[in-house]
């Protein structure tokens, strides 16, 4: 559309290596300082094997120190983002082929969207306290239940709004020819929509996995010990630790990279599931 | 036959529906009961009417995460906007592998806030931490990142604005793609500036989503959190306390949950209100 033009495609480049510069740089110095020994941390040094000696020793004793710790940690967050993933887009999926299938008559479709889209305006801190004094009184407090309920509630909002414009764009013939055949809505539903929406589903339970993981207020209010995510137990231990930032480092690490991986792998659906449908990526 | 089918459609929207109403709708219900009483100790005591909401406009403390929650929003949201327009214009050609960067740009929108914030601790720490090493090569003194209050708001806007800026890149990008080749052909007939085809062409047209970009960042601001708790524990002193943090302090850890309820119920009705805004302007996007 624009005319090539030598010096503009120099200094387009310039931005992107900036750019990729910023982002990656704290994710590099957080690998490099779980790799370095106490002494090198302080000391201005990013080049491994060149301007310092890269050691395993952070990890093993991270893991022989706090091990049970931290892989129940990482069990917590691993089976509360994944029940509450699928369970928001088990409803999501149910209620997004509802609005793109059918015209409700009462509530519009586009008011029951809005509805569903202003959970995105909710402020977590206008919920927290009722759900701490609920899930005591339920008993429910310090478990991985309490949360994944939370976090369904929190992810189910973008799974129905998602799920409804990937039904949407679905060509509905098939459908309707399974009707003529005698199928129900719910076996054509199951039978013909649902797979389709295959790749779109998968997606949509990667974001939501992502977004459950990073929750941390309702974790650091929910649960105290047993039921903790590792988003919590990397706050926990940051007192007790201080400014070994070589033990910090690992912790981090073991946080940030499952979803920030995981998401790599979406790449297609992220500006939908960002913006909730609103912007088409 | 027909109208049976329909019917059975009706339903697959109940369940969402029922959910949100336990776990939304329920709870605030309770909210709202719970500011409005006394409470001690997770014990409702008794009805207090407005009691606690008279009180909050004269809490001084409460005035000042607000307007540090205000200010934080301002500069996080006009940063990350103004950044990631720059970006998604500068990465809106057809150069190869562009897609491969683009994804490298998406990675921090995924990384827990909580987990950046301690990250952030390594990065600005005063004592030979990267970014202080880095400034003082450049011939700039020691900076007191997390130790004197405007520093420290600067180092949480900045963690905040690496955090979200790729959030306003990828929306922006997919808006500017949007936009077909031929209309920018037209335009360039008629004018030869780069800046007036900006102007004219490109910005009326992703003026909705740059609207749906800030009202969402705004949202995501005044819901603040993770960072300030992790990165300066609301310090120093109080000065980088948001209002999130200070309902938390408040009702979770000095179980003054009625008091705690009502300023739940302000930033609700702050963020409902930016809600309504956005819904008026853009509903035509949500079709």
């Amino acid at each position: 559309m624009r005319k090539k033009n030598g010096l503009v495609e120099i200094l387009v480049w310039i931005v992107i290596a900036v750019g990729v510069l910023w982002v990656l740089s704290p994710f590099y110095w957080a690998v490099i300082t779980s790799f370095k020994k106490p002494a090198d941390v302080f000391r201005l040094s990013s080049v491994p094997w060149v301007q310092f000696r890269p050691t395993l020793a952070n990890w093993k004793t991270e893991f022989e120190q706090r091990g049970p710790e931290i892989t129940r940690g990482i069990l917590n967050s691993i089976i509360i983002a994944v029940c509450a993933s699928l369970f928001a887009v088990a409803l999501g999926s149910f209620a997004g082929y509802g609005l793109a299938r059918h015209k409700y008559r009462r509530w519009k479709n586009r008011d029951l969207s809005f509805w569903f889209l202003s959970q995105r305006f909710l402020p977590p801190a206008a919920t927290v306290i009722p759900f701490f004094l609920l899930m005591k009184s339920l008993r429910l407090l310090d478990t991985q239940l309490a949360l994944i309920l939370v976090n369904t509630t929190f992810v189910m909002p973008f799974a129905v709004l998602i799920m409804k414009d990937m039904f949407r764009e679905l060509p509905v013939e098939l459908e309707e020819a399974a009707w003529v055949d005698g199928c129900s809505r719910w076996q054509s539903f199951l039978r013909i929509a649902l797979p389709l929406a295959a790749p779109a589903l998968v997606a949509t339970i990667i974001i939501c996995f992502s977004f459950a993981w990073n929750e941390f207020l309702f974790a650091l209010v929910l649960t105290y010990k047993n039921a903790s995510p590792i988003t919590v137990v990397i706050a926990g231990t940051e007192h007790t630790q201080g400014v070994q930032f070589w033990y910090v480092s690992t912790r981090l690490l073991l946080a940030i990279i499952p979803p920030t991986i995981l998401a790599l792998t979406v790449q297609k659906y992220i500006v939908r599931g960002l913006t909730m449908g609103a912007v088409k990526g | 036959m027909k109208r049976k089918r329909e019917e059975k459609g009706n339903l697959f929207v109940v369940p969402a529906v029922v959910w949100v109403f336990l776990f939304t709708i329920f709870p605030l219900l309770y909210s709202l009961r719970v500011s409005l009483s006394k409470v001690s100790y997770g014990k409702i005591l008794g009805f207090t009417g407005l009691a606690n909401y008279v009180r909050m406009f004269g809490d001084y403390r409460f005035w000042s995460t607000f307007r540090f929650t205000l200010i934080f929003a301002l500069i996080s949201v006009t940063t990350t906007t103004f950044l990631g327009l720059g970006f998604a214009l500068v990465f809106n050609r057809k150069i190869r592998g562009i897609k491969f960067f683009r994804s490298l740009l998406t990675m921090p929108l995924f990384t827990a806030p909580v987990a950046l914030g301690y990250l952030g601790v390594m990065m600005f720490y005063e004592e030979n931490g990267p970014i202080n090493v880095f400034l003082k090569f450049i011939g700039m003194g020691k900076v007191p990142w997390l130790s004197h209050p405007w520093w420290a708001t600067l180092a949480i806007c900045i963690v905040d604005i690496w955090q979200w800026t790729p959030f306003a890149f990828i929306i922006l990008l997919a808006g500017l793609q949007s936009i077909s080749d031929e209309i920018y052909e037209a335009a360039v007939i008629d004018t030869s500036s780069g800046w007036a085809v900006f102007r004219h062409i490109t910005l009326p047209l992703i003026s909705p989503i740059l609207g749906t970009v800030m009202m969402l960042r705004i949202v995501d601001a005044f819901k603040a959190f993770d960072i300030p708790f992790s990165l300066t524990s609301g310090g120093p002193g109080t000065a980088t306390r948001t209002l999130t943090f200070y309902i938390y302090t408040q009702g979770l850890r000095n179980f003054d949950l009625g008091y705690a309820s009502a300023m739940a119920y302000f930033l609700l009705a702050m963020t409902m209100i930016i809600g309504i805004l956005f819904f008026r302007r853009y509903r035509e996007l949500y079709e």
